[in-house]
């Protein structure tokens, strides 16, 4: 198509509305070729072909699809801008509201083709409007040549849904770096120089392509640059018009679209465009120097603007030398909850939030009240979302309290500020002491460059946090745990008290809320009893443990405690009373993991009572008895009345050889429960079947009772996205459990498949441990086993745990990052193993573990 | 005189503060240390892993009295810190020959 010369084609299908249309064509092709003659081929006539070419192109989609379609199309690009050369391709959008049907496709061929026989160069594509909300990242030309998107015809409705749609902060940062990109590429065969003997006009550095790119720049980042810039915009103009009317002569001359001004043309174009001298080599001498002149400038601009041109970080936010800004304050000015992103796209960009965005949330943050920050679920997520502990927390939040937002957002915060409480120990105000309680967490997460190393001490510490599951429920905790101080009454009950405020505007979820007031109303109790308790005195730890119930709120009291006592001076913190909080957090940790197997639900507890009277009116009292005596008390610290009841009702009809199982996606991961009787290899087969999935499992529990039921939880990513993507993928995992568990499918020849793939993927990265324990339980030998979070993982080590002989009685399943932590509680023919069968146990398990994979 | 020195469990630094109080012991010096005794500190697990708490946080209390209330600051601190379990502490007891006030460069006499 590119070679065939327009003008020559053949006449269109005889229909005389199209010899029309010929006509016209002919008749603009010819003014354009007569006033490049004249060497003014620049952006005037070039416009006013590409308005002929609109006309056609209005006409024969009119015709085609009719005068009320449900299509618009656009022209793109070079013609787009509306400079359309005499041999320049034909750019078209055919965009359609929804998906084609085939009466759209004959209309469209009706429309194309004879724009085809008028022997255009037409490049088109056709798209539906729902194409462009994902970023179609293969085809970055493409894209730029929409941001020149015009409509011609159709549906102009259609286009303005389009520009919403395609004018997104994510989108305009793809095409920058996309256009940068490109850009680059262009410039690598041309040496990189503008300073070309026989520049192609077109692409070469300081040709049109760059001259659009300074333009696209601008239009992505911040248009108000194209009045700035290293010298006046006119001068963008004038270079633009040059290489239009060269461009032009090419096209004449070649009679295609050629690009380059070569020697053999030089004189001709020097010519035309009536650059004086006497001799032919000095008209060109003067050309080229003109040609030099504007692609230096054009050059000089392109390099400026990649230089200072903000990169757009988010809606109407772009980061700039200074850091995160509005792109227009104006529009920020009057949309309150579009603040907060300003700060997170700093945290994002490792940089702060500019000047003078502070100064105007600071100038506009008194007109509006908490509700306008929190005004709906995505604004309130995202300000958890930005609680998040990682670098350049505690600054960003020391900035939006700074500009008052803070204080805004949280007017309870807002009360502290620079409030003093005097005492003997803190040195700095109650709103700057919290803040730097948030930066030692910070710190934790991402531990500064310098001074050094983060000290060994602080390691372990940090390894908690790593292993906590919503570490900005924490943060939050921080955040309020000193609110109270507002008045002079005793703080803890009255930050609990402003905090359940805040919970309410949060709209948090009960889960979330319970943690975080847990946290502020004990805020005090970790150091107190670290430090002032006998914490050698069993009794110390079993009560400490019983108040926190569970590792998560251990671990997250653990460190609110060392950023609350830190933050209080510089010299608060000592090594000692590190060693002291450490010791105290292993303790109530081994009490909570070892020891929980002792402490069984039975009848004459309050909490049973409790649970009793305020159950749903389907369950009775005894089904509830019957499925909650024997179960570990720490069961009722674990889950909520909710799904307690859930695991009663599905304990239901429960037999020998009947398994109950309820799947549901939780977040981005899936918690499977599963309710039936005891019998040899439960667990290994169960966890098996989650690894014969490509489940990866995070953490979980299993719990039996003496009577023999059991219930085990499992929480576990689906990275293939099974279950998600198969609408029968429930069922069938729901079938080979039963299968697997009534033993009529072997487990093991499902995931040897599986495993042969992984084998020996990567070398390992913990040296595994296997700990056995026949101290800490009454009842229980426990096995605590540390390794590299490998595919079917439990499975093997409970397998052998089985083939040794054992009852998987209590199993605690948890996962940091690459390294899984399991703590089974087992017996042996009803009760703790004896020493040699606990050497025989891990000696196996050790050997399974460092061969890493095992399948037997 | 006398530099009392004890080392006790953190725990019980305010019960020792309180019962030096009453024999009008005033001035006292309290710093936290790390150490062991015959009990050379013990072994702790943590997922597994055993580890050693060689030395255990302490506290130290120093405090210069009379010769004749050494004999009842030992008594009194010994009551206050005993618990009964390996780890209760020390007390040593140490002549001081001289001692003065800086503010004023007076001298100490018993």
């Amino acid at each position: 198509m590119a070679s065939s010369a327009p003008g020559q084609a053949a006449a269109p299908n005889g229909d005389s509305g199209h010899s029309s249309l010929r006509k016209q064509l002919d008749a603009a092709r010819q003014e354009l070729s007569d006033a490049t003659g004249r060497g003014q081929g620049g952006r005037a006539a070039l416009a006013q072909y590409a308005d002929t070419i609109d006309g056609l192109v209005a006409t024969l989609f009119t015709g085609a699809l009719g005068d009320a379609p449900t299509a618009v199309v656009l022209a793109l690009g070079g013609y787009g801008r509306r400079h359309l050369c005499l041999h320049s391709d034909v750019d078209l959008l055919v965009l359609f509201a929804g998906p084609l049907d085939a009466s759209d496709e004959v209309r469209l061929g009706k429309f194309l083709h004879p724009l085809w026989d008028l022997g255009l160069v037409v490049g088109h594509q056709v798209r539906q409007l729902k194409d462009f909300t994902r970023i179609e990242a293969d085809n970055p030309e493409f894209l730029l040549a929409l941001l020149d998107a015009r409509p011609i015809a159709g549906d102009r409705d259609l286009f303005d849904r389009f520009t919403a749609t395609f004018h997104r902060a994510p989108l305009h940062a793809h095409l920058l770096d996309a256009l940068l990109t490109l850009t680059d590429e262009r410039h690598a065969p041309f040496n990189a120089t503008f300073y070309q003997l026989e520049p192609d006009v077109k692409a070469a550095p300081g040709g049109l392509r760059d001259l659009a790119a300074v333009r696209a720049i601008a239009r992505l980042t911040d248009p108000a640059l194209l009045r700035q810039g290293p010298s006046d915009s006119a001068r963008l103009d004038e270079a633009e018009e040059f290489l239009l009317r060269t461009r032009s002569i090419l096209h004449l001359d070649s009679k295609r679209n050629q690009n380059v001004l070569s020697h053999a043309v030089q004189e001709k174009a020097a010519g035309l465009l009536t650059y004086p001298g006497a001799l032919p080599q000095a008209r060109v001498e003067r050309l080229m120097g003109d040609y030099f002149r504007h692609a230096r400038g054009v050059a000089r601009w392109l390099e400026w603007i990649r230089r200072v041109a903000p990169v757009p970080v988010g809606p109407n936010l772009v980061k700039s030398a200074d850091g995160v800004r509005f792109l227009d304050a104006g529009v920020a000015a009057s949309h309150p909850d579009t603040w907060l992103s300003a700060f997170q796209a700093a945290i994002d960009c490792a940089t702060a939030v500019s000047d003078d965005t502070l100064s105007s949330i600071q100038e506009h943050a008194e007109r509006f009240t908490e509700r306008d920050f929190l005004l709906d679920p995505t604004r309130r997520d995202a300000w958890l979302e930005f609680l998040k502990p990682r670098a350049g927390l505690y600054a960003r939040l020391s900035q939006m309290h700074d500009s008052g937002l803070l204080g805004r957002i949280l007017p309870e915060f807002g009360a502290i500020t620079c409030r003093v409480v005097r005492d003997f120990y803190h040195k700095y105000t109650v709103d700057e002491h919290t803040l730097l309680a948030i930066r030692t967490v910070e710190r934790l997460a991402a531990p500064p460059a310098s001074p050094g190393p983060q000290p060994r001490e602080r390691e372990r510490f940090a390894s908690l946090l790593l292993d906590l599951d919503r570490p900005e429920l924490l943060v939050l905790a921080l955040l309020l745990h000193d609110i109270g101080k507002a008045r002079d009454e005793d703080h803890v009950s009255e930050s609990v008290r402003l905090a359940r405020g805040i919970f309410e505007r949060l709209a948090l979820p009960a889960e979330a809320r319970e943690v975080v007031e847990f946290l502020i109303a004990n805020h005090l109790q970790m150091s107190m009893i670290a430090f002032r308790r006998d914490t050698e005195d069993p009794e110390t730890v079993r009560r400490f443990a019983a108040l926190v119930g569970v590792e998560e709120r251990l671990k997250m009291l653990c460190l609110l405690t060392l950023a609350d006592v830190e933050a209080v001076s510089l010299e608060t913190l000592t090594p000692w009373k590190e060693e002291l909080l450490w010791r105290l957090y292993v303790d109530a940790y081994n009490q909570l993991t070892l020891g929980y197997g002792d402490e069984l639900i039975d009848r004459s507890q309050s909490e049973l009572a409790q649970f009793l009277a305020a159950r749903h009116g389907d369950l009775t009292p005894e089904e509830i008895s019957r499925f909650l005596e024997g179960l570990p008390r720490r069961y009722l610290r674990l889950f909520d009345r909710e799904a307690i009841e859930r695991h009663v009702r599905l304990a239901r009809d429960i037999h020998p050889d009947t398994v109950h199982v309820s799947l549901e996606q939780k977040g981005s991961a899936w918690e499977l429960t599963v309710v039936t009787m005891d019998k040899p290899f439960l667990f290994s087969n169960i966890s098996g079947v989650l690894s014969s999935f490509g489940m990866d499992i995070l953490r979980g529990h299993a719990m039996t009772s003496p009577n023999g039921l059991v219930l085990d939880i499992f929480q576990f990513t689906d990275s293939e996205r099974f279950l998600e993507l198969n609408p029968d993928a429930r069922d069938e995992f729901v079938a080979v459990l039963d299968n697997v568990v009534s033993g009529l499918v072997d487990v093991t020849a499902r995931l040897r498949g599986r495993e042969q793939s992984l084998v020996h993927r990567r070398p390992p990265r913990v040296t595994p441990v296997v700990h056995c324990d026949n101290h800490a339980s009454q009842r229980y030998t426990i096995v605590e086993i540390v390794a590299d979070d490998a595919l079917g993982l439990l499975y093997r080590i409970s397998r052998v745990m089985s083939q040794q002989g054992c009852d998987v009685d209590l199993v605690l399943i948890s996962t940091e990052g690459h390294k899984a932590i399991d703590v089974f509680h087992i017996t042996q023919a009803g009760a703790k193993l004896s020493a040699a069968a606990q050497d025989a146990l891990a000696a196996r398990l050790q050997r399974l573990l460092e061969e890493d994979h095992e399948v037997d | 005189m006398k530099l009392i020195k004890c080392i006790v469990r953190p725990n019980k630094v305010d019960e020792v503060k309180d019962a030096l109080s009453k024999l009008s012991v005033s001035g006292m010096t309290v710093t936290e240390v790390r150490g062991h005794g015959k009990q050379k500190g013990h072994t702790a697990i943590y997922r597994g892993k055993e580890y050693n708490v060689s030395l255990l946080p302490k506290m130290e209390i120093e405090v210069v009295v009379p010769d004749r209330l050494v004999h009842d600051c030992i008594k009194a601190v010994i009551e206050a810190a005993r618990t009964g379990e390996i780890g209760d502490g020390r007390v040593f007891v140490m002549p001081v020959e001289q001692s003065y006030r800086i503010r004023t460069g007076e001298r100490d006499i018993d």
